[in-house]
């Protein structure tokens, strides 16, 4: 990874007018992150924190990815780490319910909670949670494990979740829906189902955002960079705005510049051209 | 063996290899010879998806490719069948996870290499393991995770494996995050990194 740090110029953060990222690089399913953990290796954990944040993203997903048992202990102790650096609102990223009470006691900021679906049961235990702090909550269009095949039944899934959700107060403008992205390798309509499910709560749910796990969609294929880009500048337009991904990609950095200019959200090109002075587009060398 | 049918299976030509087969068929070649040519075929794309010079929507066009050709090949084979099968496998991701994508691959990949698999989906409970387990007569089982939440369902499959007396069963698991620790945690008999490594283990115990 060629990151503007090493050409001797800070990496900084990106003006946008209304994309907003969460970090995924703290990821205990990742290898060296889940060696990170279990070596308690915290100077890892914070370099992540500090370069996440440093590019821009909005929050930082925090999954520790370990065992149930261990799972708590390890999620406060990624937290606390995170936190002596930099003050980004964590995303707790956990399904563990358990885990997620500890987790929300130790966060300093008012985390996102990664996240909910349409099964009662999480409905049930999270949304309490979610109502009381306060907190952005991601919201999988998906009930009971399983994911409907079409935008119809993924919009119905969802107009579920936000009626469950207003029952525990918790307001439309803090709900991230996520229409899931699955891999095209398996099914070539999958962005297209995306697409039309993002529609549906735009116009619905004007209050409500998007968000989108970004990598799943070219699982399986070679070049997924370029698929993962495109698929994002496309839902962009669908209204997406917000996403999972990994903010020290410059690519998806650019693309995301480039799509807001294109889709008539920069005022004067203004954040494009200051991305530009600040060498986004430089060629790597 | 027709090098044609394998090249045009190979080469995801998927009407080619149909039309193929039935010329074959209709030129008096065996089924078993068809099926050899198509064990071939399946053979070299795993290694390739293996290498990385395959991907895995030509994976399941060419497990559509098979199925045509068997849906051919079949009613011209006899009662009794001539397709002997290495052992029977009940496959399934457990519990509290709907990842596939894995498991359909090592399913993928354990049929093609003869075992006779028995794929019981995702979030599968530890009972309809175990009633599947009974009514196949299967020898393996193997369980699919790819969440850390799936090491526990797991560890209760084995556990109703054991507790329904089917102690000579032998169970592998897979995924994301399977490691030695998480095998000797379940009380798996053994755990595979890849379809490849699932495939090894099953022929071993078959």
């Amino acid at each position: 990874m060629i990151g503007l740090a090493m050409k001797g110029r800070p990496y900084n953060t990106y003006e946008r007018e209304n994309m907003k990222i969460i970090g995924e690089k703290i990821n205990g399913t990742r290898k060296r992150v889940a060696q990170a953990i279990a070596e308690r290796d915290a100077e890892f954990i914070k370099d992540l924190a500090q370069k996440q944040a440093a590019a821009g993203a909005t929050w930082l997903d925090v999954n520790a990815g370990t065992h149930p048992d261990k799972e708590p202990d390890d999620l406060v102790w990624l937290i606390e780490n995170i936190q002596s650096v930099v003050e980004t609102p964590i995303s707790i990223d956990s399904a563990n319910p358990k885990a997620l009470q500890i987790a929300i006691k130790v966060v300093k900021q008012t985390p996102m909670i990664n996240s909910i679906s349409g099964e009662p049961e999480r409905l049930t235990n999270v949304l309490p949670i979610v109502a009381e702090h306060g907190c952005p909550v991601i919201a999988l269009a998906m009930d009971d494990k399983k994911i409907p095949e079409t935008a119809e039944k993924r919009f119905e899934v969802i107009q579920k979740i936000v009626a469950e959700a207003h029952v525990h107060g918790v307001p439309d403008s803090n709900l991230y829906f996520d229409p899931l992205a699955m891999t095209l390798s398996t099914n070539t309509n999958s962005a297209m189902i995306a697409f039309e499910t993002m529609r549906r709560v735009r116009q619905e749910y004007p209050e409500a955002h998007l968000t989108i796990g970004l990598s799943n969609i070219s699982f399986g294929l070679p070049g997924r960079s370029f698929v993962n880009r495109y698929f994002l500048s496309l839902a962009m337009q669908a209204g997406l705005d917000s996403a999972i991904l990994d903010p020290l990609d410059r690519e998806i950095q650019a693309a995301i510049m480039a799509t807001e200019l294109v889709l008539g959200r920069d005022k004067h090109c203004l954040n494009y051209i200051r991305a530009s002075r600040k060498g986004l587009f430089d060629k790597p060398e | 063996m027709s090098q044609e049918l394998i090249d045009a299976i190979t080469d995801m030509r998927e009407e080619d290899a149909v039309a193929i087969t039935k010329k074959l068929l209709d030129g008096g070649a065996s089924p078993v010879a068809v099926l050899d040519a198509c064990r071939e075929a399946m053979g070299i794309i795993g290694m390739r998806f293996e290498t990385g010079e395959s991907f895995m929507p030509e994976l399941i066009l060419a497990g559509e490719i098979l199925a045509q050709i068997s849906a051919v090949v079949k009613p011209r084979m006899q009662q009794g069948g001539e397709d002997k099968k290495l052992g029977k496998i009940v496959l399934g991701t457990v519990q509290g996870d709907i990842h596939d994508i894995a498991k359909d691959i090592v399913g993928f990949m354990l049929d093609i290499n003869g075992f006779e698999v028995t794929d019981l989906g995702v979030d599968v409970a530890p009972e309809k393991f175990v009633e599947t387990v009974k009514s196949t007569g299967a020898k393996i089982v193997g369980l699919s995770g790819f969440l850390t939440l799936a090491f526990d369902p797991m560890k209760h499959t084995v556990e109703a494996l054991k507790a329904a007396g089917l102690t000579d069963v032998k169970v592998m698991i897979g995924g994301g995050q399977i490691d030695e620790n998480i095998r000797q945690y379940t009380g798996a008999d053994a755990y595979g990194k890849d379809a490849m490594a699932a495939v090894a283990i099953a022929k071993s115990w078959a």
